[in-house]
């Protein structure tokens, strides 16, 4: 109870809410890193995933590559990554937690694109290429969209993990919704780290929620169940 | 679905639009004519917003009111590195701290006696001390023999070296002729010697341990527990029995930020003493060296405004 | 700071008893975490399998539960159980619950009616059934989703560090607070934990393959 009464009172002070470290401009600055990271992984593993997908070369050693890259913690990677952003006189904070979240984002992305674009049915892929349609227009316009629920529950997976992985970037002096725990833990003030862990976990809920509507809603109504089977199921 | 994504893009594009620097500092909110520290960033640990050798030290001694902020790590190599990039114009370090030689950085005086004496001391459990008494002269005699550029050495040969604490704390013992063994001492009673993650306690447990084990004690070694948050309770409950201690920051620790400490080391050790002694805790002799707060910039900033005190940085903003 | 190799095998060398000391925890958390972990997931799936109303509410509190950032989850518990092994612990377990308890289920739906049916007239009871012939059926799915657990546990073991808790996580964030930052001890323990994770998997995919000789093995 006193707990509650802790974090209410935190929340209920107006000076948490204003300024660098005040909840608007932390939770602002938890969805740049976790938008920004997220853009750059689909702009990274998404053309990657398709041409693999499409071509089926190449498709093993990926998968087993961005399989292997799943089993790294992403504490780890924050951290490992560190040293190398430092090297490149990027500095703390943004860009050590961007490099590593960006890493996080490939193996999900990666192994859905493919995987989705491998499950397409082999019999529209023919029927496409029957239409005339060129390799990369079958990739994009039949294979693509086909893909895509699979595609973005990878997604999904992804931004979860990055909305996760956005708020350890405090241990290497990134902003975020993190600071108020790592700050919390360091000042022993039980209500910001509550407050911290409650805000965090409502993003993170939040952004799962709104995949998963995206997983739900996003996808053509073309190319629903039923459609897949095509003209000639 | 138009809704939550224009959101998330507008987030997005937010950040690419006003960049990184949209902390504006606004110095002359305090009324009173802006001074150099208000144009001025000053990183360090989390804790340093709340703690009375850190910012509110800096306040109340020195009239400093900062334009930010900025929460880094406990004077380690995230703080150099701010303060190396320009993410910082001011940081806190620690004055046994070998990178602040290394970095060429300025360490501006405590000219107004904020710092109280932060000096190295041994806590311990009361009751092992009771059961051997012998300890504390072999302790007293590892800290008499512990200048602060014998500290900063060791630190140097762990940090910067990288060479593993227990070697070079067991070849500063045979240096020192520390280890020159009396079985009878410790006549193989066992004592836990603990340590924070902070690589100096765990040099100067190591040292602890070198002594101890030299001299018939059967020694377990607990470091890199954590946190003072972690380590002091785990003292106290009796799960580790001796520590490396920081007079004045255990004393504040263990008074809870009453301001007690002095600049004079062995002052404030009686007053620690006084403090933890019904919480079964004894602090024993202090060493000379020291490893207290110390106010940082770098050379360059140092240079362009004439920096070589902390009240320097009261002078008016440019 | 200097031109130090990334990796200092000198380090390495003199730290042997450390590392494995590290290691050693890193393998206890997890070990307590999936042993936990499979328990309490066998008892809800059973709990579900025998009241199926109730597989709606476990899996979605297991499910928001798995998506609280670990850190989030570890902030919520310091407060209450302190920075301990218990804190770790219940963290720790929380994000095994809906990998093991999903797989479980999927293992279990997945034997064929008719089997079911066989082992109902060869006079098997409920549990009898469950025991002898549909549990044996189901593990291959359900040795499948203990992979992703103890994959996904190895790794969140790292985070425990910053509670105080060991583990290889603790190299990382030692190597971080070092002046100048000590890259081996980062590396070192990142990498270890990579490895881990890799073994521990593929360990997990043999006695899978071992065990259920007449099943391919689904992933």
């Amino acid at each position: 109870m006193e707990l509650l009464a802790e974090t209410a009172a935190w929340f209920g002070d107006p000076a948490h809410w204003s300024g660098t470290d005040g909840i608007p401009s932390r939770i602002t600055q938890h969805v740049q890193l976790s938008g920004l990271a997220l853009l750059a992984g689909l702009v990274l593993a998404l053309p990657m995933g398709v041409l693999i997908g499409h071509t089926g070369r190449g498709g093993p050693l990926a998968i087993g590559i961005a399989n292997i890259g799943r089993a790294i913690p992403s504490f780890a990677i924050l951290v490992m990554v560190l040293p190398l952003v430092l090297g490149l006189g990027l500095g703390l904070g943004f860009w050590p937690t961007i490099v590593a979240l960006v890493v996080l984002t490939i193996p999900p992305i990666l192994v859905n694109t493919y995987t989705g674009l491998r499950g397409v049915d082999p019999e529209i892929i023919e029927a496409a290429r029957g239409m005339g349609m060129r390799e990369h227009q079958v990739a994009l316009k039949v294979e693509l969209p086909n893909a895509l629920p699979i595609i973005i529950a990878g997604t999904r997976v992804a931004a979860v993990q990055v909305v996760a992985t956005a708020s350890l970037g405090a241990v290497v002096a990134s902003g975020g919704l993190g600071r108020y725990i790592l700050d919390g833990f360091a000042r022993q003030e039980d209500g910001r780290i509550i407050a911290g862990a409650l805000l965090v976990a409502v993003l993170a809920i939040a952004t799962d929620q709104l995949f998963g509507l995206l997983e739900r809603r996003g996808v053509s109504p073309g190319i629903r169940v039923g459609a897949i089977r095509g003209p000639n199921g | 679905m138009v809704t939550p994504g224009a959101l998330l893009l507008a987030l997005i594009l937010g950040a690419c639009t006003t960049g990184e620097g949209d902390q504006s500092a606004s110095p002359t909110e305090g009324g009173t004519s802006a001074t150099l520290a208000s144009t001025l960033r000053f990183g360090g640990p989390p804790e340093c917003p709340e703690r009375p050798f850190c910012l509110i030290g800096l306040q109340e001694t020195y009239g400093l009111e900062f334009a930010e902020f900025v929460p880094l790590d406990v004077g380690g190599p995230i703080t150099v590195e701010a303060l190396t990039n320009g993410e910082v114009e001011v940081a806190l370090l620690f004055t046994s701290d070998p990178s602040i030689q290394a970095n060429d950085f300025v360490e501006l005086e405590d000219d107004q006696g904020l710092q109280r004496a932060d000096n190295l001391i041994p806590v311990i459990r009361t009751e092992v001390l009771d059961a051997s008494p012998g300890i504390e002269d072999l302790l007293n005699a590892l800290s008499g023999a512990l200048t602060q550029e014998e500290l900063i050495a060791l630190n140097s040969r762990v940090t910067v070296d990288e060479e593993a604490p227990d070697d070079v704390a067991a070849e500063w013992l045979a240096d020192q002729g520390l280890d020159q063994a009396d079985e009878s001492i410790g006549a193989g009673a066992s004592i836990v010697v603990g340590s924070t993650n902070f690589y100096e306690q765990e040099i100067l447990a190591e040292l602890y341990a070198g002594v101890l084990e030299a001299n018939g004690f059967e020694v377990e070694r607990r470091f890199q527990l954590g946190a003072r948050e972690v380590v002091v309770p785990a003292l106290e409950s009796g799960e580790i029995d001796l520590i490396a201690e920081y007079a004045a920051t255990a004393l504040e620790f263990f008074n809870e930020g009453a301001g007690e400490a002095t600049p004079d080391a062995a002052e404030t050790a009686g007053i620690l003493n006084e403090r933890i002694a019904e919480r079964g805790l004894t602090a024993l002799e202090a060493a000379t060296a020291t490893n207290q707060n110390a106010i940082v910039v770098t050379r360059e900033t140092a240079d362009q405004y004439g920096l070589s005190a902390i009240s320097d940085l009261a002078q008016p903003a440019p | 700071m200097t031109d130090q190799p990334l990796i200092s095998w000198e380090w390495v060398a003199e730290n042997l008893d450390l590392i494995a000391e590290r290691l050693v925890e890193h393998l206890a958390l997890t070990g307590i975490a999936l042993a936990v972990g499979t328990a309490i997931s066998f008892g809800l799936a059973f709990v579900i399998y025998r009241r199926r109303w109730l597989s709606q509410p476990i899996i979605q509190l297991t499910g928001i539960l798995y998506t609280i950032p670990s850190l989030a989850l570890f902030a919520f518990l310091v407060p209450i159980t302190g920075l301990s092994l218990l804190s770790a612990e219940i963290g720790l377990v929380s994000y095994t619950l809906i990998i093991l308890i999903r797989n479980i289920l999927a293992g279990l739906d997945g034997v064929p009616p008719d089997v079911r049916e066989a082992a109902d007239g060869m006079g098997y009871g409920p549990w009898g059934r469950l025991w002898a012939v549909e549990l044996p059926l189901a593990l291959p799915v359900i040795v499948a989703g203990l992979r992703v657990a103890t994959v996904t546990t190895i790794g969140l073991v790292t985070v425990t560090a910053l509670i105080g808790q060991g583990g290889l996580g603790q190299l990382i964030v030692t190597g971080l607070l070092r002046p100048g930052i000590f890259e081996t001890m980062i590396y070192v323990g990142g990498i270890l934990s990579l490895v881990l994770a890799v073994v521990a998997d593929s360990t997990l995919l043999v006695i899978q393959r071992a065990l259920t000789p007449w099943a391919r093995a689904r992933a």
